[in-house]
């Protein structure tokens, strides 16, 4: 078992409800032993449809993937064998939490004193005490969740499926989740994640495939993603004292003309204030060019924010979509060394 | 030691979907029928009517028989509840055949129906004392309820994967029992006095061939008329079952609301 050994590769994999009607075309990816793959795409974008063909519960009715050495096509129970899957909808058995956890784990052979003490185990990690002795119907809805990835992980598995495992989970719960699958896909788990929270793929995923309408749209890291399709971002800046309107309008013209976008209506910019937002392409580059500038107006620059490009930006400049504000992400302030004064160049960090 | 998967899942099937109340209500309605019904008509109809014997030795073979519908009933509505809940989809991402999920299915509904035999038996032998069944008869009745529950359960598995709505299943198996048990000779024989049409369709209706020979297999005059009555039952079994399996292969996995 070699640690970048690929244990599942899939070839123009595609699976049609119809002659015309494809969930998921061309599909192509690997996957290396403990690496995360995340799957992220809307609602109709062909994750779970993937995650079936993976596990062989859906036939592809084109193209080719090898899980483990095995075709989809033919690897049957001995592939199953090697697999966990976390279904996305709820699937459940009439009995208490923990005689569900070692049920499951009896259906797939695991011997009785690994289940208990397996069962002890997940019961504490997925914070289930509580539930313990209840049944599914008493459960509530991020409990029933949290047992439903715990049960899976009652067997031994090489590669882990979860569609989107943590939804209606509190932030705690999912934190906690996904941290300990960080540390086993450490362990050599591989790991198929598909979720729409963007954030949740940025922190576990090694590399995340984006699929819109069943196309792979691309594959990459989360910082690749962020970087080739991270698209504009704001920018606002500071400066220490109040700079007269004739700099704020020879400032705001001299973005314009760097193709920044004024992030206030037009007629305020010839006003006098001490702060200047606008939103642009290349916004990193554009801040040593200020820095020069304010430091040419003998003006000092107080703080420099520049929004950091996340996933859910990149993803939105992909899929072509907008949040209601035409944007999304965080912003992360960027403080030049010593209160950049005037002269100094504001660097990203 | 590793259980084969097919008993792994019969162990399920019984762990996870027969709450205690749901096996005493299932063996204890025809208990009660027997006790209650057997005592009730016993005085008040005749036993020339019913053979020679009383109406309770009538009842307790047909009692008997009716098992073959509570295993069906209950590896139907098994397999209802897990495709429902997505237990369906769920096993099958784990190393199990869907010949194997069958397989499990419809042998949970047999070892149900003939524990089923076995409490009918107990609570009929205070009534109408030990039958003289011999070595054949016990074999006679195990395999025609045997066969009797591979059809119920392979019809209602059928029904099962087709359709998506629980108000529609629940309704047609509620309805397909009680059509099932009162067109037959369970609770009453085929006389010379019984309307033609229905007598066909009596006739038609594999419970009358299996409580006709369990009465037989009880009154120890099994004969060539019960041999072709277990080959209808068992060519009606094969039937019913490879439908289900074909059924069975041709459904979407994914879960119904």
């Amino acid at each position: 078992m070699r640690p970048d050994e690929v244990v599942l590769e899939t070839r123009d994999l595609g699976f049609a409800y119809a002659p015309d009607r494809f969930a998921i075309r061309h599909l192509s990816v690997s996957l290396r032993r403990g690496e995360v793959l995340g799957l992220l795409g809307r609602n109709g974008a062909g994750k779970t449809t993937t995650v079936r063909l993976l596990t062989t519960l859906l036939p592809p009715t084109e193209g080719t993937a090898i899980v483990l050495g095995q075709d989809i096509r033919t690897g049957g129970r001995a592939l199953r064998a090697r697999l966990g899957v976390v279904l996305q909808s709820e699937s459940l058995d009439f009995v208490t939490v923990e005689r569900n956890l070692t049920l499951y784990a009896f259906l797939w052979g695991v011997p009785r004193e690994v289940a208990k003490g397996r069962a002890e185990e997940m019961i504490e990690l997925f914070e289930l005490e509580a539930a313990r002795h209840r049944k599914p119907w008493a459960l509530s809805g991020g409990e029933r969740r949290r047992f439903q990835v715990a049960r899976e992980l009652m067997h031994d598995m090489e590669i882990l499926f979860l569609d989107e495992p943590t939804v209606g989970l509190d932030a705690i719960a999912r934190r906690r989740i996904l941290r300990y699958l960080k540390d086993r896909a450490r362990g050599g788990l591989s790991i198929v994640f598909t979720t729409h929270i963007l954030h949740e793929a940025d922190l576990l995923c090694d590399r995340i495939a984006i699929l819109h309408l069943g196309s792979l749209l691309a594959l990459d890291t989360a910082e690749g993603l962020k970087e080739k399709f991270g698209g504009a971002r704001e920018v606002s800046i500071g400066f220490r004292g109040p700079v007269s309107g004739a700099l704020r309008l020879e400032l705001v013209g001299e973005l314009a003309r760097r193709h920044a976008t004024l992030l206030e209506a037009p007629e305020t910019a010839g006003s006098a204030g001490s702060r200047v937002d606008f939103r642009a392409e290349q916004a990193e580059e554009l801040l040593p060019w200020i820095s020069q500038w304010a430091h040419g107006h003998g003006l000092g620059i107080e703080r420099m924010a520049v929004e950091e490009a996340t996933l859910e930006s990149a993803f939105l400049g992909m899929i072509g979509g907008t949040d209601e504000d035409g944007n999304g992400g965080e912003k992360a302030e960027v403080r030049p060394p010593g209160l950049l004064p005037p002269g100094s160049t504001g660097g990203l960090t | 030691m590793r259980w084969p998967p097919v008993l792994r899942l019969v162990v399920r099937n019984f762990a996870s979907n027969l709450d205690p109340l749901t096996v005493i209500i299932r063996f204890g309605q025809p208990a009660v029928t027997i006790i209650v019904l057997g005592t009730m008509f016993s005085s008040i109809i005749s036993s020339s009517v019913t053979g020679g014997a009383s109406y309770t030795a009538f009842l307790v073979p047909g009692m008997v028989a009716f098992q073959m519908i509570t295993g069906g009933v209950v590896s139907g509505n098994l397999f209802w509840l897990d495709r429902r809940w997505s237990m369906v989809e769920q096993v099958f991402s784990g190393p199990f055949l869907r010949s194997e999920y069958l397989g499990g299915l419809v042998l949970t509904s047999l070892l149900f129906s003939l524990v089923g035999v076995g409490i009918m038996m107990l609570v009929g032998v205070p009534f109408i004392g030990l039958p003289p069944l011999s070595p054949l008869g016990i074999a006679a009745v195990l395999l025609t309820v045997a066969l009797g529950s591979v059809f119920f359960s392979g019809l209602l598995i059928t029904l099962g994967s087709r359709l998506r709505s629980a108000n529609a299943y629940f309704s047609i198996q509620s309805f397909l029992q009680l059509f099932v048990i009162f067109l037959s000779t369970v609770y009453y024989p085929v006389t010379s006095k019984t309307p033609r049409v229905l007598a066909v369709v009596f006739y038609g209706n594999p419970l009358t061939y299996a409580a006709n020979t369990i009465r037989d297999a009880f009154a120890g005059s099994l004969g060539g008329g019960d041999l072709v009555g277990l080959g209808i039952l068992a060519a009606l079994a094969a039937g019913a079952f490879s439908i289900a399996a074909w059924a069975f292969r041709t459904m979407d996995l994914g879960p119904i609301q």
